[in-house]
């Protein structure tokens, strides 16, 4: 993948999003549901941005003001440096719906192709950036078929793609990972990932906060249209004040040397657990499949 | 503030609407106005009131909204299925309908007056008992009352098409056929014979009357200068074809100009000189 | 790529490329279908007529009942097809990742509104052929059959046809475009259609409230039905059909004019689309 060249001095903002409120009318009689609060948010380039929250707490409607779907009542927002109301905001982002669901009746290629038009890759170039992206998310053998037979798997990857074609400096993704297997999510936070290693910035959001904390740099958490918090993953989950050791199993006797060893020196131990791993990941190593290799694009 | 703009946005994005909606009216009215006279000029006015009973809301609206040739069509296979079953009342309303819903085609006034002229009284006469079972004067008053309502359609269809040679001829044919009346029958091929349009038989069978009505000058004068007009040869460029030629039958006229000579007797210097 | 600041000028080749979709959505979700049922139709139906020995009078039952046909079915394709086609990208949430690139809504609606006047100019042009062929066809077998009638050569004015065809083409690019803009602000698929079938009656109808002009006293209700005059296109002016089955000719001039009409409609009608559109939250 072409990377674009990235200022050396990050983090630049790829979003701003100043004092952002958004009402919307529910009845004729003008009664608001302020699904957007006061936010204000700044989305550091070349990073992975998770954008959180319980359902309804206001993500999706952020993510429609950055792309300009939807008006600010109040605030404002820029992509870039550009207001996001402005066509031209759009042009280095890519977009990646909730639960997307494409032109039934056109094959892979040939979606992939006409988003790429729209977004003026240059028709010398189209072909091959269309087969590149595709082999990138994967899908190169089912490319022919019609976007009506895919699975929910296959629709995320080729939304990834047309969300890819034009190769955009910011890509967002909301709820990439809902109602995909294990699998697939996998292999899409492996996608994310490798994004990232190209200096893309992703903004991500999800109601799955555990399923995304590992893949994030950047973590924002809304509530009912409020952040409530903010920061980077490692400060916000890291505890600074402990530490975990993991050794192969200590019979009882060398547990209590061991106790006895660090009480001596003014240190306690906490906790003896046996480690447990986590239910998707002995998914992913009994079935075999380990992520799939995204390959290079 | 804007929250109370956010409100009325609606309602400006519809009066905005309406407002050019309205200009954009007014702007292009030059352009629609003398294309919708042509139209216009070319729909003659619709008796609601003749035809709504008949027709139900649904069709109403259908001929309103401008689908007055296709309903009247709809009609017309309507009437010739009543005129299959001899339904004497219904295929009167029916002629009348379908006239009243679309004046326009020549169609519907001629076929329609054959109908009430020539099919009616034999309907009439059969229903009661057969033409052994009627008597001759019975028939004849039969016939008359036919052939004037057919008399009395065709003079409206004239309001609607005043220069229509055929109608004439209709006419004309129903005065000779039924009312066995050869001076009107001769004036109405007369008329006919002088329209642009008229065909050639026309002025034949008017000469042909008038000497059997014993005009025979006037049918000598007419066929001369019939004559002289007549196409006697194929001119492409004229328009004129074979089948003209064929129709106009110069030689058959100028066959009948000899005959009245010699009915008339007139002197030799006095013939006709093609 | 290059940095932030590019502007995105208004581009007729996007507008093409969202047309082109737009038509290639109507042809593989198989829309034309129908038109096979109605070719078959109009060719049974002047088969019909043969039966009733009209003499040359058949040819204009079947132009008739063929451009009857083709106003009716062209008017619910153009309706049906509009709404749909706008419709199936709000509720599959297409026009969303489309919207979402850098392209203008100008663009994305009158390239909505292109391809379903391409959809319904293939309707128009393949009716309008087999209608002429049929006509042609009867036309020839009864002029050997009847040649008197004939005297003055062929009776229907075969240019007129084509005419027709065209203006019936763009009424229905008119009724595309009010459709469309109805479907801008409206939030169902029905409830387009059901307006669209609303207006194209009052769009037919508007001529009765200018008759009715002249005979109303009251000033406002003057003024409403003025107003309801100058709001609504009037689409009798593209009623020029019957005068082909009759055998009279259509002003050239009028044609000319009954266009003009009709593309500063689709203009207006589609901007005002647009206009509308653009304060859609989708």
């Amino acid at each position: 993948m072409n990377v674009a060249p990235v200022p050396p001095s990050l983090p630049h903002a790829a979003i701003t999003i100043t004092g952002l409120t958004k009402d919307f009318s529910i009845n004729l009689r003008g009664v608001k549901l302020r699904a957007v609060d006061n936010l204000t948010l700044a989305v550091p380039e070349g990073q992975v941005f998770g954008l959180l929250g319980p359902n309804g707490s206001g993500k999706s409607t952020t993510i429609k003001i950055i792309l300009g779907l939807l008006e600010p009542t109040v605030g404002e927002c820029q992509v870039f440096g550009v207001p996001s109301g402005r066509v031209d905001s759009r042009l280095n982002v890519g977009y990646l719906p909730e639960a997307p669901y494409f032109y039934r009746y056109l094959s892979g290629t040939e979606l992939v192709r006409f988003y790429g038009r729209i977004c003026g890759v240059p028709k010398a170039r189209l072909a091959d950036r269309v087969r590149e992206v595709i082999d990138w998310v994967g899908l190169s053998a089912a490319a022919h078929r019609r976007v009506g037979t895919y699975s929910k798997g296959m629709l995320q990857r080729i939304g990834l793609a047309q969300a890819l074609v034009h190769d955009p400096r910011l890509i967002i993704l909301d709820e990439p990972t809902a109602g995909v297997d294990p699998v697939g999510s996998a292999e899409i936070s492996e996608l994310i990932l490798k994004l990232k290693t190209q200096g893309k910035t992703v903004l991500i959001t999800s109601h799955l906060l555990a399923q995304i904390e590992d893949i994030c740099d950047r973590v924002a958490i809304l509530d009912r249209g409020k952040l409530i918090l903010e920061g980077a993953v490692a400060e916000l989950v890291g505890r600074q004040d402990q530490q975990a050791l993991i050794v192969d199993t200590l019979p009882a006797s060398e547990l209590e040397e061991l106790r006895g060893w660090l009480t001596a020196r003014g240190h306690t131990l906490s906790a003896v657990e046996q480690p447990r791993t986590r239910l998707d990941q002995l998914f992913l190593n009994k079935i075999s499949r380990s992520p799939k290799n995204g390959g290079q694009a | 503030m804007k929250f109370n703009l956010a409100r009325l946005r609606p309602l400006l994005t519809g009066s905005v609407v309406v407002t050019i909606l309205a200009v954009t009216g007014l702007v292009v009215r030059p352009l629609e106005a003398p294309a919708w006279d042509w139209v216009r000029a070319r729909q003659p006015a619709l008796k609601l009131d003749s035809i709504q009973g008949a027709l139900g809301q649904g069709l109403t609206v259908g001929l309103l909204g401008g689908f007055r040739a296709i309903v009247a069509d709809f009609f017309w296979i309507q009437t010739h299925s009543v005129w299959e079953d001899r339904d004497l009342p219904a295929t009167q309303t029916f002629i009348k309908l379908v006239t009243a819903i679309d004046p326009r085609p020549l169609f519907f006034w001629i076929n329609g007056s054959r109908m009430i002229a020539y099919d009616m009284p034999n309907w009439r006469i059969v229903d009661s008992g057969g033409y052994n079972a009627v008597p001759q004067a019975k028939q004849r008053l039969i016939d008359e009352e036919q052939a004037t309502i057919a008399l009395n359609y065709l003079k409206e269809a004239f309001n609607y098409h005043p220069d229509s040679a055929l109608l004439h001829v209709e006419v004309a044919n129903i005065y000779l056929n039924r009312l066995k009346d050869k001076t009107n029958a001769a004036e109405a091929y007369r008329r006919a014979a002088l329209l642009p349009n008229g065909p050639f038989y026309a002025g034949r069978i008017y000469a042909e009357l008038l000497r059997k009505l014993g005009r025979k000058q006037e049918a000598y004068d007419w066929l001369k200068q019939t004559y002289t007009k007549l196409p006697k040869s194929v001119n492409r460029s004229l328009g004129i074809s074979e089948f003209t030629v064929d129709s106009a039958m110069a030689p058959v006229v100028l066959e009948r100009i000899r005959e009245l000579e010699e009915e008339l007797n007139l002197a030799e210097e006095k013939r006709f000189v093609p | 790529m290059s940095t932030a600041k590019r502007s995105v000028p208004f581009s007729l080749s996007r507008l093409g490329i969202v047309a082109g979709n737009t038509f290639l959505e109507a042809v593989r979700q198989k829309l034309f279908n129908f038109l096979l049922l109605l070719a078959v139709a109009l060719v049974a139906s002047a088969q019909l007529f043969r039966e009733f020995n009209f003499g040359s009078s058949e040819l204009k039952f079947i132009a008739d009942f063929g451009f009857g046909a083709m106003v009716f079915f062209g008017s619910i394709l153009t309706i049906a097809a509009t709404a749909q086609l706008f419709f199936s990208e709000i509720e599959n949430r297409t026009a969303l990742t489309l919207l979402a690139k850098p392209i203008w809504r100008t663009e994305f609606i009158f390239g909505k509104l292109l391809g379903v006047f391409a959809v319904v100019g293939v309707f128009c042009a393949l009716t309008t052929g087999l209608l002429l062929a049929l006509i042609y066809n009867r036309e020839t077998a009864l002029i050997e059959a009847h040649p008197e009638a004939f005297e003055a050569g062929r009776l229907i004015h075969y240019g007129d046809l084509l005419m027709m065809g065209v203006l019936q083409w763009l009424k229905f690019g008119v009724l595309a475009a009010i459709t469309l803009l109805v479907a801008s602000f409206s939030n169902t698929n029905l409830f387009t259609v059901v307006m669209g079938f609303f207006m194209l009656v009052i769009c037919h109808l508007q001529y009765l409230a200018r008759d009715a002009y002249s005979h109303v006293t009251a000033l406002p209700l003057r003024l409403l039905v003025q107003g309801l005059g100058y709001v609504f296109p009037n689409f009798q002016v593209f009623n020029l059909a019957d005068q082909i089955g009759i055998g009279q000719g259509i002003d050239p001039m009028v044609f000319v004019r009954v266009g003009g009409y009709a593309l500063t409609y689709i203009a207006v009608f589609g901007a005002l689309a647009v206009y509308s559109f653009s304060q859609r939250e989708i």
